[in-house]
């Protein structure tokens, strides 16, 4: 196991007799922080659960260098205070009485929700909820942190605050952490290295700049966002839309498809004569159905 | 109606002039009923929350036993608990027959199988996620039955109405195995029972509105105790 805090080896976890997690290898160390991406069905959190010990594996090897404690997915809160509830985790993770009380509120106080110790849990906000959910597990301090998606259903401005604050939160400290997220950016924010899961499978694995950068499969490269696809010769090259650039004197040619209002401007999705591709344009953008030129400023090439 | 106005007013007089025949039959009806309650619970808790958080062969056999169990006729629980009582049969070394220990027995048999069903559909309607959540953080076996319990109280306190109930309603198991003796077996319940086949009818009236007062506090208690915490569902300003 060397100094991995978690060691999973062909890791394989079946629910109602399907196969939902197959032959996952998988190793954190210490002082890591482990994003791990995928559509949803991919196998995520079942094999989150599997290594919180709350599902069986069905065939391969786990092995935990220390104590593991999970957030689910859910706030999943109890009727009490946002401080009772993680008092309630620090017993049951056997801290003593004495300390649980100073503890939960150092716990709440890094998660920004300090002020919101004696506040009845029901009466909690969805981001506030997710604050004290991510504030009971920290304060267990245990070796090996794993969270399932800590942001889903946040408003934009709630899960932006929130992933700022757990970010360094988890990078502060020494332990080895597994967070499941659901887009890019939260993984950019949190981890060092990022384990994409396809179809139950770990797909790719690496910093996340190599991951997002120069993705190793065709499968991963769409998955990532390179929503861009031309066929060359003996190869398939998938773009990314900052990949593409209108531009009058670029030498390919696309007839615009769609346009879809976004926030800093507009996508525009064209049809060339090899392909298609997706371009970012600042607003109005082109008509649609006009032709335009553009030119590619990179993306990633497979072999056919 | 005016019958029942003077029924009234005699059960409050028995109860103003410290009348030792009723403080003695309402303090063997307080008994028997904490008593089997307090057994109901500590048997029935562990084994709702058993069958309604695990998973194990046999749980739904044995959820659809405890379901069946609540509309069990009193008198034939009375029956076969006598008969074992009897001198000779399996449990007739205990000597409970026709002792308040008895009716115990036999109103914790009754009771039981309303705490495990409603203590086990409480903790089943508890999300999944709570619990998992629990699993999760370290909690062991007892501390997740700790919190589902707690977090199910509603439907806990619900348990212990009922079964409280049913114990201060419960004539024919009492009789039948406590043999409805005055001072020793006869409750509240029972007695009612012996007033009117003696034709006192006054009295009758009067031990049952102690009876139904008695019910009606207890379950205010309870009822206070479950719903203090509960907020409003409807009317409430957005």
């Amino acid at each position: 196991m060397s100094d991995a805090l978690l060691c999973a080896r062909r890791l394989s976890v079946a629910r109602a007799g399907v196969e939902v997690v197959r032959q996952v290898d998988l190793r954190i160390h210490a002082g890591e922080v482990v994003a791990l991406l995928g559509p949803n069905g991919a196998g995520k959190s079942t094999l989150l659960a599997t290594l919180a010990g709350l599902l069986p594996a069905a065939a391969g090897e786990l092995e935990l260098g220390g104590r593991v404690a999970t957030a689910l997915q859910g706030p999943s809160l109890a009727r009490r205070s946002a401080c009772a509830n993680v008092e309630a985790a620090l017993q049951w993770w056997g801290v003593p009485r004495g300390e649980r009380r100073d503890r939960a509120l150092a716990a709440l106080d890094a998660m920004g929700a300090r002020e919101l110790a004696e506040r009845p849990a029901r009466t909690l906000s969805g981001g506030e909820a997710r604050r004290v959910h991510l504030a009971r597990v920290l304060a267990l301090d245990a070796e090996l942190l794993l969270l399932d998606e800590p942001f889903a259903g946040l408003d934009a401005p709630t899960r932006a605050d929130l992933l700022y604050d757990a970010a360094s939160t988890l990078r502060a400290s020494r332990r080895a952490t597994l967070v499941v997220v659901h887009d890019r950016v939260e993984a950019w924010a949190l981890a060092d290295r990022v384990a994409v899961m396809l179809d139950g499978r770990i797909a790719a694995e690496g910093a996340p700049a190599e991951i997002f950068g120069s993705p190793p499969t065709p499968e991963v490269a769409v998955f990532v966002g390179f929503a861009g696809r031309l066929e060359e010769p003996g190869a398939v090259r998938l773009v990314r839309p900052q990949d593409v650039a209108l531009d009058g004197d670029g030498p390919l040619r696309g007839r615009v498809t769609r346009l879809v209002p976004v926030e800093d401007g507009v996508r525009v999705e064209l049809a060339l004569d090899d392909g298609r591709v997706v371009a970012l344009a600042p607003a109005p953008g082109p008509e649609l159905g006009t032709e335009v030129s553009l030119r590619l400023a990179g993306g990633v090439r497979f072999p056919r | 109606m005016n019958f029942l106005w003077d029924g009234v007013k005699q059960a409050a007089d028995l109860l103003t002039s410290g009348d030792p025949d009723t403080f003695e039959v309402v303090g063997i009806t307080l008994r028997m009923a904490l008593w089997s309650t307090f057994f109901a619970l500590a048997l029935g808790l562990p084994l709702g929350l058993a069958l309604g958080l695990g998973r194990f062969r046999g749980r739904r056999p044995a959820l659809a036993v405890a379901n069946a169990g609540m509309g069990l006729p009193p008198v034939v629980v009375g029956l076969v608990v006598a008969l074992l009582l009897f001198r000779g049969s399996a449990l007739g070394d205990l000597n409970l027959l026709y002792t308040l220990n008895g009716v115990i027995l036999a109103q914790t048999l009754l009771a039981l199988p309303l705490v495990v069903a409603f203590t086990a559909a409480s903790v089943q309607s508890l999300p999944e996620m709570l619990i998992d959540q629990a699993r999760a953080l370290g909690a062991s076996r007892i501390q997740v039955g700790a919190l589902a319990l707690r977090e199910a109280r509603v439907g806990v306190l619900a348990a212990t109405i009922a079964a409280l109930g049913s114990a201060f309603a419960e004539v024919g198991a009492v009789v039948l195995v406590g043999g409805n003796i005055e001072g020793e077996t006869q409750t509240l319940a029972s007695a009612v029972l012996v007033r009117v086949s003696a034709g006192e009818y006054g009295r009758a009236i009067a031990l049952g509105t102690i009876l139904l007062g008695l019910i009606l506090l207890l379950a205010a208690v309870l009822t206070f105790a479950q719903q203090h915490e509960r907020r409003p569902l409807l009317g409430r300003p957005s």
